[in-house]
């Protein structure tokens, strides 16, 4: 397998993804995380009118907050302190 | 009005104001995407419809008044109805004055809003008369949606000529569902195909990543800078009515206004027209671009709010570009709301205020005040906080799930090719409006070419 060549700047490896940039590696785990907690959610649901969407909807908040917190945002930021 | 009921609908006001509050600084939220879900499962979850009504007139209210913040903090638009207001507001920015258009925006929001409800509840009522001639064309009505909406595209010729295709497509899967008899025949999948246009274009990225040509070739890009203004906090109840000027105040009355009865109109459209025109004759640059943030505003909150009730109220078919992208699930929830019955057939007129009056107000005083007072710190939180890969994973999955419970794995399947479908027609400039339009047109079209 060909690697991607790494600069030393490992940070500029972003692409643009509807408007905001992910790193892809992220977006691949950003999206196996949320499919997974989702689904699993889902079929764990006990048979009802609504609730194994409402099961599968906790999931993806749950996938949501799992994946907050293992990826960063690739933003970085200068403060500007304004005078009024 | 019972009053367990009154509270349900406060309590889902606020849960809206707040957690759209946070969703709308939150950039490259597209409102259709953030809306259209969760309106979507409180409908399909049997929540009250005046409840779900209340809820979602909270949440557009507060994300009009939110996804204008990170315009003035960072100059990233909030989402795609905030765009237009980049270039003003970094003219402000650059006068070194950030937080005077965080309050002229939201103060432009609040006169939205407080003209927007009364002129949507009147202008729907007039409408109602004329309302059961429009029903009986309402097939046809969203194909000539679809055409109208398509000849105002960036590339028009390419939208018109997408229009059958795309048509075929839709109903194609449906036939094919029902022919394998995954989906009974009274029952059309609808919900997860709406979703499969929303993110449409993610799903063509999502693809193309597989492409490991076209992977390498991919704009790569280090993280993006953003510059965080800190200003001096602001003490006291911030008030509208002496934010904006004489000038700003009739000029915000005025764009919602005209927001409220142009409705049918793009929304973006309508806001860049109105807003250019009417700061068009200042000289001053901060005064301009203070006059053209707060009309702007106020235009998009009364767009937003009329293009949701005036359907809803006088028709009960989504005959908007907001009813028939974030608010669609009020007009069309399959099992719970169909075109034939929905929201406009179970509400009474008194609920349709309560909710507006209601969900508004809530909204209004939280986020108002939260985002005045607080925008620096929501902004620099949510940007610390939250990766823009945890947002499309969270849209991935419920895409995913509501795929699944249409019409089972095969559905999956069938909505990620509408997704690389529309994602195609998104990026050749075939919008939102037009692909909609012809989901809902689609069973017309079909029956129209076999009639030929």
């Amino acid at each position: 397998m060909k690697e991607q060549p790494t600069s030393s700047d490992q940070t500029s490896n972003n692409i643009e993804v509807w408007e905001d940039l992910v790193s892809i590696k992220d977006l691949a785990i950003a999206l196996f995380v949320s499919s997974f907690t989702t689904l699993t959610a889902f079929f764990l649901a006990p048979n009802g009118a609504s609730q194994p969407l409402f099961y599968g909807l906790g999931g993806a908040l749950i996938g949501f907050i799992l994946s907050s917190l293992i990826i960063k945002p690739k933003r970085k930021f200068d403060k500007i302190e304004s005078e009024d | 009005m019972d009053p367990i009921l009154l509270l349900e609908m406060v309590g889902a006001a606020i849960v809206a104001a707040l957690l759209y509050t946070i969703i709308g600084v939150a950039p490259g939220t597209d409102e259709t995407a953030v809306l259209a879900p969760v309106t979507l499962v409180l409908v399909l979850m049997g929540v009250e419809p005046v409840v779900v009504l209340t809820f979602f007139i909270s949440a557009i209210v507060a994300k009009k008044l939110t996804d204008s913040v990170p315009v003035a903090v960072a100059g990233i638009p909030g989402g795609v109805m905030a765009t237009p207001m980049v270039e003003h507001a970094l003219i402000l920015k650059r006068h070194g004055v950030p937080d005077l258009s965080i309050r002229k925006m939201a103060s432009g929001s609040v006169i939205g809003t407080l003209v927007a409800i009364p002129t949507s509840l009147l202008l729907a009522h007039a409408l109602i008369p004329v309302a059961n001639v429009i029903k009986d064309y309402a097939n046809p009505l969203f194909f000539v949606g679809a055409v109208a909406l398509a000849l105002m595209c960036k590339n028009r010729w390419l939208a018109i000529v997408s229009i059958i295709p795309f048509a075929v497509l839709i109903q194609g899967l449906r036939h094919l569902y029902w022919g394998l008899g995954i989906v009974p025949e009274d029952k059309t999948v609808f919900v997860s195909f709406f979703l499969g246009i929303t993110i449409g274009p993610v799903i063509l990225m999502l693809f193309e990543l597989l492409n490991g040509e076209k992977r390498r070739t991919l704009k790569r890009y280090p993280n993006k800078t953003i510059t965080l203004h800190k200003g001096k906090q602001k003490t006291g109840f911030p008030n509208p009515f002496t934010i904006l000027s004489k000038r700003e105040l009739g000029a915000s009355a005025f764009s919602s206004l005209m927001g409220s009865f142009t409705f049918m109109m793009s929304p973006v459209g309508m806001t860049i027209f109105l807003g250019e025109m009417v700061a068009s004759r200042i000289k001053d640059p901060v005064k301009k671009a203070t006059m053209a943030i707060s009309s702007m505003d106020a235009l998009t909150n009364a767009t937003y709010i009329a293009g949701t009730l005036i359907p809803l109220i006088a028709l009960g078919i989504p005959l908007s570009p907001m009813a028939i992208g974030p608010a669609n699930a009020l007009f069309n929830a399959p099992p719970v709301f169909t075109v034939d019955h929905n929201m406009h057939d179970v509400l009474s007129s008194s609920d349709f205020i309560w909710a507006s009056v209601i969900g508004a107000l809530v909204a209004l005083v939280i986020t108002y005040f939260i985002i005045v007072k607080y925008a620096e710190q929501i902004c620099a939180f949510i940007f610390k906080r939250i990766p823009h890969e945890a947002l499309l994973g969270l849209f991935f999955s419920l895409v995913l799930l509501l795929a699944f419970m249409d019409a089972g794995w095969i559905n999956i399947a069938g909505v990620f090719l509408i997704g690389i479908v529309a994602g195609q027609l998104h990026r050749w400039g075939v919008n939102y409006g037009v692909q909609f339009m012809v989901l809902y047109a689609a069973p017309w079209i079909i029956s129209q070419l076999i009639g030929f």
